[in-house]
C-alpha cells in the first residue's frame, strides 16, 4: 500500500515535469514583418534604465522589437551562448580584455559605416582601438558610456578642515601627512578584495606609463619593468597613510569605512558611490584625478569604456540594430541613463554631470583621460594578485622581484598575442 | 521495540549538554544573518556593537523586497521542480543500479570495473565538462530544465552508488536469496524486499541529493540561460554586481529559501532512524 | 535446474539494469570529459578559433610556480580539513544517536551549517575573523589572535580550514548517522554484558561495523576538500600573497572567467588523474580493512 503511494506519487512527478519542460520548450518566431532585434547588457545594476529604454524603443518603432536582456553573470552567459552559437544581434559590454578576446576570436561586425560614431569622443574611440591585439581595419563598437576613477573624498570633511585638492603627487602627500596630523586617517583600502589592488594601480598609471605599454612591450620595444616602476614604488607609498593592516579588510568593508566617515579619501572608481550611499544617503562625496606626477600637465583621469554596443557579425538585421544604437544614443536617453548610474557619457554634448564628478569635469570635457591599463591585462594573469603579493613583500628587493615577475609572466600569459604582435609587424614594417 | 524500550528511559545528560553548548557555533552565525536580514543598508557598520545589535525595526520590508527581485514563487517553482525530480529519480534509478552492481562487485571484475569507473567520474571537476556539456546539450535540444535534471541524475551517481553499495554490504544476501526459494524475480525481490530495507538510505541519498540541487549555481546558470527560466540560487545573484552587494536583501533572500530544505531535512531525519527496526537488518 | 535458472535471471536483470545506467554516464560524463581532454592539447579559449599546441600545456603546467603553489596549498588543506571534519562528525553523530533530550532539535541546527549558503557564510565569517576575533585575542592580550587571520599568510589557510570545517561537517554527520542505523542494538547488549563501554565499545564493536561509512566519508572528504572553491571565493580570493589559491580556483577562475581554457583544462586532466589514484587507493585500503574484519 505505502510503496505503492510512494511509486505513484514518484510517477506522478515525473510526468508533471516533463509536460512543464516540454511546453518550456515552445519558442515563437514572429514572422509579420516585425524584426526583433536581442540586446545582452552586461551590467545588472542597470537593469531597470535599460527596461524602461526598452520599453520607450518598442512605443515608438513598430517594424522593431527590441528585446534587452540585463543578466546576472553576464560574462558567463555570453560565453555559454557562443559556444552554442546562439548569438544575440547586439552585445553591450566592457571596454576590456574580454572585448579584446571576443573581436579577436571574430565575433564582431565592422561597423565604421555608423553614423552615430561621429559623435563620439575621439579619446575613447582610440581606447577601443587600441584594445585590438593586432591593428584592425574598421570600427568594432560604439563607446557608450565610461566610469572614471581616482580618488573620492568626503566633500564636507575636507570643508570642514579646509583641505585643497592636490595637484601634483608631492602635494597629494603632503595632504595626507596633514590629515593625519589632524587625527583623520586619510585612506583606507580593501585589499583582502585582490582586485581592488588595481584601483589605485590603474589611477597612476595613466599619469606615469604611456597608455600603448602593453602593446609596445608586445612589440618588444620596451619592458615593464622600465614603465611601472614608480607606480609600484608610489602605491606602496600610499600603505602608510592607509588603515592598519588594509589587507584584512574587503572592498565592502571600505566602502563602509568611507560612507561612515573614517577616512576621509577613497581610492576608487566612481563605481563604487552607489554602495557607498546605500549605507550612507547623506554622504557629500566628490571626487579628483589622481596626481600621480609631480607635473600637473601630466596628469590625466582614468577613464574607460564601461559600457559600448558592438554588433555581433552573425546579426542579419544590420539597419535594425543601427537604428536601436541610434536610439541609444539621443541624448535624452543618454542624460536618462548618466543621471541613474552617474556615469560619463561618451558622446559629445553638453550633459549633466553627477556632482560626485565635480572635480573631474575639465579632464572629461577636454577629454584629457586615459584607459585602465589593466583592460589590457589578461585576467588570467592575476595582475592584482600580484601586486597584492608586492604590497605585502616586505624584503628590500621586492621591487625588483615584482617587476622582474611582471615581465616574465607577461610574456609566458601573452605568448599567443606577442607572436601575432610580431608576425603583423613582419608583414608591416613601416606601421607603428 | 522491545529493546527499545529498554534503553529509551535513561536520558543522557552530559551529552544532551555538551551537544547544546556545540549549537553556539550554529546561533551566532544565525543570529546575525536574521539580524542583517532585518535591518536596512543605511544600519551597516563595521563597528561589533553596531554590527551585533537588533535592528531598529523588526519589519518585514527586506523579505517582501527580496521575493519581488527573485520573483520569488516562480523560482521556487523552479528549484522545487529541479530538487524533486531529481531526487526521486536518484532514490529510484541510482538504488537499483547500486544493488545490481554492488551484488555483482565481489563476484565479477567486470562489475568492479564499472564500480570504479562511475566513482571515479565524481572527481572530474566541472569545469572541464562544462564547455562540452554546454555544446551537447545545445545540439540535442535539451539546454533546458529536463537537460539539467539529465545532468543532476549523472553527477550525482557516483556519489549514490557509494553510499549504497556501502549500505548494501551491510544487507545480508540471506534477505533476498529466501525470497528467491520462494521463486520471486530478482525484479521483484528487490522492489518487494531490498528497495523497503534500505529506506535509511534512501532517505540520506535525498538529503544529500536535494541539497546539493538546492543550492547549485553552476549548471542551471549555463544550460539554463536563455530559457528565461530562474532558479532561487540564480535569481539570488541579483543581490551581487561586481561593485555591490544588498547584503540584507540577499539575506532575507536567503533565510526564505533555507526554510524549504530544512524542512524537507526534519522530514528524511525521521526517516533515516525510524527506517530500520533495529535488529531487523543483521 | 531451477537454482541456474534463477541465478541467470539475476544476471540477466542486473545486466539490463546495468547496461543502461553506464551509457547514460559515458554519455553525460566521460565523453564530455575526453572532448576536455582534447582541449587540453589547444589554445582553445572557451570560444572562437584555436590551434593545436602539442604538449605545450603539459610542459608549461609542470614548470608553472602558481599551480605548483596550489597543488601544496589544496592537499595541506584536504588532509587537515579531513581529519578535522571526521573526527568531529563522527563524534557528533554518536552523540546525536545516543539517548538525549531534543534530538530532532538538534540534528535540525547542527545541519544548518550545510545550507547557509556563500555569501552568508562569506560575509559572516569575514566579519568574525576581521572584526570580531582580533577583538578577543586583543582583550584577551593574546598576540596570534589580534590581528585578522586573514591578511597573513600563515594563518590565512586554517581560517579557510575552519569554515570548510564547519560547513561540511554536517553533511558527514549524516552519513555517519544514516550508518549508526546498521549497527544492530543486540550488538550493543552483548557488549554491555561483556562489560564493554565507552572506547572500548566503540573500537571493538562500533567502528567495524560502520567501516563502510567511514571509508565513504573519507573519499568524499578528500573529494569536497581537494576540489575547495566556495570558500576561497568567500574569504580571501586566493591572497594574501596568492597563498590560498586552490586547484579548482585556478581552474575555474583562469579557464571560465579568463581566457586559458586549454591549458586549465591540461590542469584538470592532471588533477582528475592525481585525486582518483588518491581515492583508489584509499579505497583499497579502507576496502582490506573491511575484509580483515
Amino acid at each position: 500500500m505505502k510503496k505503492r503511494t510512494v511509486a505513484a506519487v514518484g510517477v506522478g512527478t515525473l510526468t508533471l515535469a516533463f509536460a512543464a519542460v516540454g511546453l518550456a520548450g515552445c519558442g515563437s518566431n514572429q514572422d509579420d514583418g516585425v524584426v526583433t532585434i536581442e540586446m545582452v547588457q552586461y551590467k545588472p545594476e542597470a537593469v531597470d534604465v535599460f527596461e524602461e529604454l526598452e520599453q520607450k524603443f518598442n512605443e515608438t518603432h513598430e517594424d522593431i522589437q527590441l528585446v534587452i536582456d540585463s543578466p546576472n553573470d553576464a560574462m558567463t552567459i555570453l560565453k555559454t551562448r557562443f559556444i552554442r552559437e546562439d548569438y544575440p544581434d547586439i552585445v553591450a559590454i566592457g571596454g576590456d580584455i574580454n572585448y579584446s578576446n571576443f573581436l579577436d576570436a571574430g565575433l564582431f561586425m565592422d561597423i565604421s559605416d555608423f553614423d552615430g560614431l561621429e559623435d563620439i569622443k575621439q579619446a575613447y574611440l582610440d581606447m577601443d582601438k587600441e584594445l585590438e591585439y593586432v591593428p584592425m581595419d574598421g570600427v568594432y563598437a560604439v563607446p557608450y558610456m565610461a566610469n572614471a576613477a581616482g580618488v573620492l573624498y568626503n566633500r564636507d570633511m575636507f570643508e570642514e578642515h579646509g583641505w585643497e585638492i592636490p595637484t601634483t603627487w608631492d602635494e597629494f602627500i603632503s595632504l595626507c601627512q596633514e590629515i593625519q596630523s589632524e587625527g583623520v586617517q586619510p585612506l583606507y583600502f580593501g585589499y583582502r578584495d585582490v582586485w581592488t589592488c588595481l584601483a589605485p594601480w590603474n589611477a597612476m598609471a595613466v599619469d606615469l606609463a604611456p597608455s600603448d605599454v602593453c602593446y609596445q612591450v608586445n612589440a618588444g620595444e620596451t619592458t615593464f619593468a622600465e614603465n611601472y616602476r614608480e607606480v609600484a614604488e608610489k602605491q606602496k607609498q600610499l600603505l602608510e597613510y592607509a588603515q592598519d593592516d588594509p589587507f584584512a579588510y574587503s572592498y565592502n568593508d571600505a566602502c563602509t569605512a568611507f560612507a561612515r566617515g573614517e577616512s576621509a579619501m577613497y581610492v576608487i572608481g566612481s563605481y563604487a558611490v552607489p554602495q557607498i550611499q546605500s549605507v550612507n544617503p547623506e554622504i557629500n562625496i566628490d571626487s579628483f584625478v589622481f596626481p600621480a606626477s609631480n607635473n600637473p600637465d601630466e596628469n590625466i583621469l582614468n577613464s574607460g569604456n564601461d559600457l559600448q554596443m558592438s554588433v555581433m557579425a552573425a546579426c542579419e538585421h544590420k539597419e535594425e540594430a543601427y537604428e536601436v544604437m541610434r536610439f541609444l544614443l539621443e541624448d535624452e536617453n543618454v542624460q536618462f541613463y548618466v543621471n541613474d548610474q552617474s556615469a560619463v557619457p561618451c558622446k559629445e554634448g553638453d550633459f549633466e554631470l553627477a556632482p560626485m564628478l565635480d572635480s573631474m569635469k575639465p579632464y572629461i570635457e577636454e577629454g584629457r583621460l586615459a584607459d585602465y591599463q589593466d583592460h589590457h591585462y589578461p585576467s588570467e594573469m592575476s595582475v592584482d594578485a600580484m601586486i597584492q603579493t608586492y604590497l605585502l613583500d616586505d624584503d628590500e628587493n621586492a621591487l625588483d622581484t615584482f617587476m622582474e615577475r611582471f615581465d616574465t609572466e607577461w610574456v609566458r600569459y601573452n605568448r599567443d598575442v606577442i607572436r601575432k604582435v610580431q608576425e603583423y609587424m613582419e608583414q608591416n614594417p613601416d606601421k607603428e | 521495540m522491545k529493546t527499545k524500550m529498554k534503553h529509551g528511559e535513561k536520558v543522557n545528560w552530559p551529552i544532551t549538554i555538551l551537544l547544546i553548548l556545540g549549537c553556539l557555533t550554529v546561533f551566532f552565525p544565525l543570529y546575525m544573518t536574521i539580524v542583517i536580514a532585518f535591518k536596512q543598508p543605511s544600519e551597516m557598520t563595521n563597528d561589533i556593537m553596531g554590527a551585533l545589535a537588533l535592528p531598529k525595526s523588526w519589519s518585514f520590508s527586506n523579505f517582501a523586497e527580496a521575493m519581488r527581485v527573485t520573483d520569488f514563487w516562480n523560482s521556487l517553482g523552479n528549484s522545487l521542480l529541479l530538487t524533486v525530480v531529481t531526487v526521486v529519480i536518484a532514490i529510484l534509478l541510482h538504488g537499483i543500479a547500486s544493488y545490481a552492481i554492488g551484488r555483482s562487485m565481489a563476484k565479477s571484475k567486470a562489475y568492479n570495473f564499472i564500480y570504479l569507473y562511475i566513482v571515479s567520474g565524481m572527481f572530474v571537476p566541472f569545469a572541464i565538462l562544462m564547455m562540452p556539456l554546454i555544446k551537447q546539450t545545445a545540439q540535442l535540444g535539451i539546454a533546458n530544465r529536463f537537460g539539467v535534471i539529465v545532468l543532476y541524475v549523472v553527477f550525482y551517481m557516483p556519489i549514490n552508488l557509494m553510499l549504497y553499495t556501502g549500505y548494501l554490504k551491510n544487507i545480508p544476501i540471506a534477505l533476498e536469496e529466501a525470497a528467491r526459494v520462494d521463486g520471486a524475480s530478482t525484479w521483484k525481490t528487490y522492489w518487494s524486499i531490498i528497495f523497503p530495507v534500505m529506506k535509511p538510505m534512501h532517505a540520506t541519498v535525498a538529503v544529500l541529493t536535494a541539497m546539493a540541487v538546492w543550492n547549485d549555481v553552476m549548471t542551471p546558470l549555463v544550460i539554463m540561460s536563455g530559457t528565461g527560466k530562474n532558479t532561487l540560487p540564480l535569481a539570488q545573484l541579483n543581490f551581487q554586481t561586481q561593485f555591490g552587494t544588498n547584503y540584507n536583501l540577499a539575506f532575507a533572500s536567503y533565510l526564505l529559501a533555507l526554510l524549504p530544505i530544512l524542512i524537507f531535512y526534519l522530514v528524511c531525519q525521521k526517516q533515516i532512524i525510524n527506517g530500520v527496526v533495529n535488529g531487523a537488518v543483521k | 535446474m531451477k537454482n541456474g535458472k534463477m541465478k541467470n535471471d539475476r544476471q540477466r536483470t542486473f545486466m539490463l539494469i546495468t547496461i543502461p545506467v553506464v551509457v547514460l554516464f559515458f554519455f553525460f560524463n566521460t565523453f564530455p570529459l575526453l572532448r576536455g581532454v582534447y582541449y587540453s592539447f589547444t589554445n582553445f579559449k572557451g570560444y572562437g578559433s584555436y590551434d593545436f599546441v602539442g604538449l605545450r600545456n603539459y610542459i608549461d603546467l609542470f614548470g608553472d610556480a602558481r599551480v605548483g603553489n596550489s597543488y601544496l596549498f589544496t592537499v595541506k588543506y584536504a588532509v587537515v580539513c579531513t581529519i578535522i571534519v571526521n573526527v568531529i562528525s563522527l563524534l557528533l553523530a554518536l552523540g546525536l544517536n545516543s539517548k538525549i533530550k531534543g534530538k530532532s532539535v538538534l540534528r535540525g541546527i547542527y545541519f544548518i551549517p550545510n545550507i547557509l549558503g556563500g555569501l552568508v557564510v562569506g560575509y559572516i565569517f569575514s566579519f568574525f575573523f576581521t572584526y570580531i576575533l582580533p577583538y578577543v585575542g586583543q582583550a584577551l592580550g593574546i598576540e596570534a589572535l589580534s590581528s585578522s587571520m586573514l591578511s597573513s599568510e600563515s594563518t590565512a589557510w586554517f581560517a579557510i580550514v575552519l569554515v570548510g570545517a564547519w560547513q561540511s561537517i554536517a553533511m558527514n554527520t549524516i552519513i555517519y548517522i544514516s550508518g549508526l542505523q546498521t549497527v544492530p542494538e543486540d550488538v550493543y547488549e552483548a557488549g554491555s554484558i561483556d562489560g564493554a563501554t565507552g572506547w572500548k565499545k566503540f573500537k571493538n564493536l562500533t567502528f567495524p561495523l560502520i567501516i563502510p561509512f567511514f571509508s565513504i566519508n573519507m573519499v568524499l572528504c578528500m573529494k569536497n576538500f581537494l576540489m575547495v572553491f566556495d570558500q576561497i571565493m568567500a574569504l580571501t580570493k586566493g591572497g594574501p600573497s596568492q597563498s590560498t589559491e586552490s586547484i579548482s580556483y585556478l581552474i575555474y577562475q583562469n579557464g571560465i572567467n579568463g581566457g586559458q581554457f586549454g591549458f586549465q583544462s591540461a590542469n584538470a586532466v592532471v588533477f582528475f588523474v592525481v585525486i582518483v589514484t588518491i581515492s583508489v587507493l584509499q579505497l583499497r585500503f579502507t576496502g582490506k580493512k573491511e575484509e580483515q574484519l
